[in-house]
């Protein structure tokens, strides 16, 4: 997931995480002869609590209402590799960092990007997936634009997820071209079908199942990652056995091939598509 | 005239609803919402509720639960706001004038990050569910809803009756300011003592005069409750986005939820009509 922006949402979020981690902290300062790492508090529960975020393909809801994805599979193995059983906390994107200082859960497995500002509030394992950008234009309107020069220009309007990588990157690649942030991915997509933006940056697999959906109107002026980010388990600071324990997890199951695999079926593939959206699947 | 009116009043939406169809490039579809709602369970056999009507559920759970404490609070706030003394004066115009004056928003996310992230731990809720023995358990979920979710609803609850208590209070000041001092002098000079004169003459008038705010006040109460999606309550406005998400029919989904909020208050609207009538038969 590429919500990689500086903050994790609004400025409100921000402060609120500061706010919430220093609470936690002067909590924590009283009984730190007791702590103990959060791996020997999942084993005493029994179960591993999951913060996720619903963002496609890391976390949907099927036909059924159940959680499927990619990030789903992962917590779903962790939790079988560490002999407890798992439960799912769904939160909100803005309030995620803020839950798990609060100990509404013990690790965000979210699809959450490294990034050094965030890092100075929560710690975050070895990367156990790299999600690419991509873009999809609208075929009316930027059908003639040279790419990638010709999307730099103010007469240029592109649309990204607020607080993600893919406002970042639009800054970065076209810096004179105008940016509209929406809350959402599916309203920045909207904005682009609508014809009042040219172009729309979001992480693959979106791109291409949009253009595949909508082939009169949008198209892709490239199928190259234009970034790539790095997705890492998010933890609560001072608590260096979890933090080995996950990323040595994420290391030898990478290793195994295992992670690889589950990130091509749900990044490279349509094949989960029929059980999230009957009668969607993209003709290509 | 007023076949006039109305004739123009449906030109005018019908208008809108064009000039909707022109602006917006949008497949309507509307295929996966009554899956949505219910479900066909094949292990069952029975049509179960889905994730928009376990959301609806638990936002009717959410305002029945938080109206008996709201409730509560308006009433011991309210009569501590006109009481003689100080200091319950103070006590109770410091809870309204500090929820009054900050945005609901704002109070729910300090409030359930600051404050219910330390109650709840100290009430063990989560503790006391996973330890319920199966009887208990049954209760519970009749009372609270599917066992897991069970602290996340009373998280919503104490914020909820929290925020709204503030505003019943005023309500419940104003009722009882509203009988006129000669009543009080009247009920003293035939010998009825502070207590009597509470139960006899100030309540009974006071509260068939706060009875239709109180009930705008519940109304407003039941829509409020959407904020709680930002705390990650899995009520309706919640696991809306999170089928809005998943499904990628946005508008769809939202024209549902706006349709099931309508039905919720306007059900309760009627429900508060028939008691005002019945309050004021009793008294003719």
């Amino acid at each position: 997931m590429t919500f990689t922006g500086p903050r994790p949402g609004g400025a409100l979020a921000a402060l609120l995480a500061l706010g919430v981690a220093a609470g936690f902290q002067l909590r924590c300062a009283g009984q730190q002869g007791s702590a103990e790492s959060v791996v020997q508090t999942i084993q005493r529960r029994g179960a591993l609590k999951v913060g996720v975020s619903t963002f496609e393909p890391w976390a949907m809801r099927d036909r059924n209402g159940e959680l499927v994805g990619f990030e789903v599979d992962v917590a779903t193995k962790l939790a079988e590799d560490m002999g407890v059983g798992i439960e799912f906390v769904p939160t909100s994107w803005d309030g995620i960092i803020p839950a798990l200082l609060a100990g509404k859960f013990d690790v965000i497995i979210g699809g959450m990007s490294v990034r050094p500002q965030r890092n100075l509030t929560i710690n975050f394992t070895i990367p156990y997936a790299h999600s690419g950008m991509g873009i999809a234009a609208n075929r009316d309107l930027a059908a003639h634009l040279a790419w990638p020069d010709g999307y730099d220009s103010e007469e240029v309007t592109v649309t990204c997820r607020r607080g993600a990588t893919s406002c970042n990157d639009v800054d970065r690649l076209f810096p004179t071209a105008t940016v509209r942030r929406f809350d959402d991915d599916l309203q920045a997509l909207q904005e682009v079908l609508n014809g009042n933006a040219h172009a729309v940056l979001s992480s693959y697999p979106k791109p291409v199942e949009w253009a595949g959906r909508n082939p009169e109107l949008l198209f892709l002026p490239t199928t190259d990652n234009l970034s790539q980010g790095d997705e890492a388990f998010g933890l609560r600071k001072g608590d260096p056995d979890a933090l080995n324990f996950f990323s040595n997890w994420i290391r030898v199951n990478t290793t195994s091939g295992w992670l690889p695999a589950r990130y091509d079926y749900w990044f490279k593939t349509t094949n989960w598509i029929d059980d999230v959206r009957p009668g969607s699947k993209p003709q290509q | 005239m007023d076949a006039a009116v109305l004739s123009a009043a449906v030109l005018a939406l019908g208008y809108v609803f064009h000039r909707v169809d022109t602006v917006l490039e949008y497949r309507w579809d509307w295929s996966a919402i009554p899956n949505s709602l219910y479900r066909w369970d094949e292990e069952t056999g029975r049509w179960v509720p889905n994730l928009l009507m376990q959301g609806f559920f638990t936002t009717v759970r959410l305002a029945i639960l938080s109206m008996i404490p709201a409730a509560l609070f308006g009433a011991v706030f309210g009569v501590l706001r006109t009481a003689g003394r100080l200091l319950p004066r103070l006590l109770s115009r410091t809870y309204v004038e500090l929820i009054r004056n900050i945005p609901p928003l704002v109070f729910i996310f300090i409030f359930y990050f600051f404050i219910s992230s330390q109650i709840m731990p100290i009430l063990g809720v989560e503790d006391f569910v996973r330890g319920a023995s199966p009887a208990t358990l049954r209760s519970l979920e009749l009372v609270f809803g599917p066992a897991a979710l069970i602290p996340n609803v009373i998280s919503g609850v104490i914020c909820l009756a929290m925020f709204q208590g503030a505003y019943m209070t005023e309500i419940v000041r104003a009722g009882i300011q509203s009988i006129p001092k000669t009543q009080t002098e009247a009920g003293l000079s035939i010998g009825l003592s502070r207590w009597e004169l509470w139960r006899r003459v100030i309540l009974p008038q006071a509260l068939r005069r706060v009875i239709p705010p109180l009930a705008g006040q519940f109304i407003t109460l039941v829509k409020d409750s959407s904020i709680l999606s930002l705390i990650s309550i899995q009520e309706l406005t919640f696991l809306a986005m999170e089928t809005a998400v998943s499904t990628t029919r946005v508008f769809e989904v939202w024209i549902t939820v706006a349709g099931l909020y309508f039905c919720l208050c306007s059900l309760l609207s009627l429900a508060f009509g028939r008691l005002e009538r019945s309050a004021a038969a009793a008294r003719a």
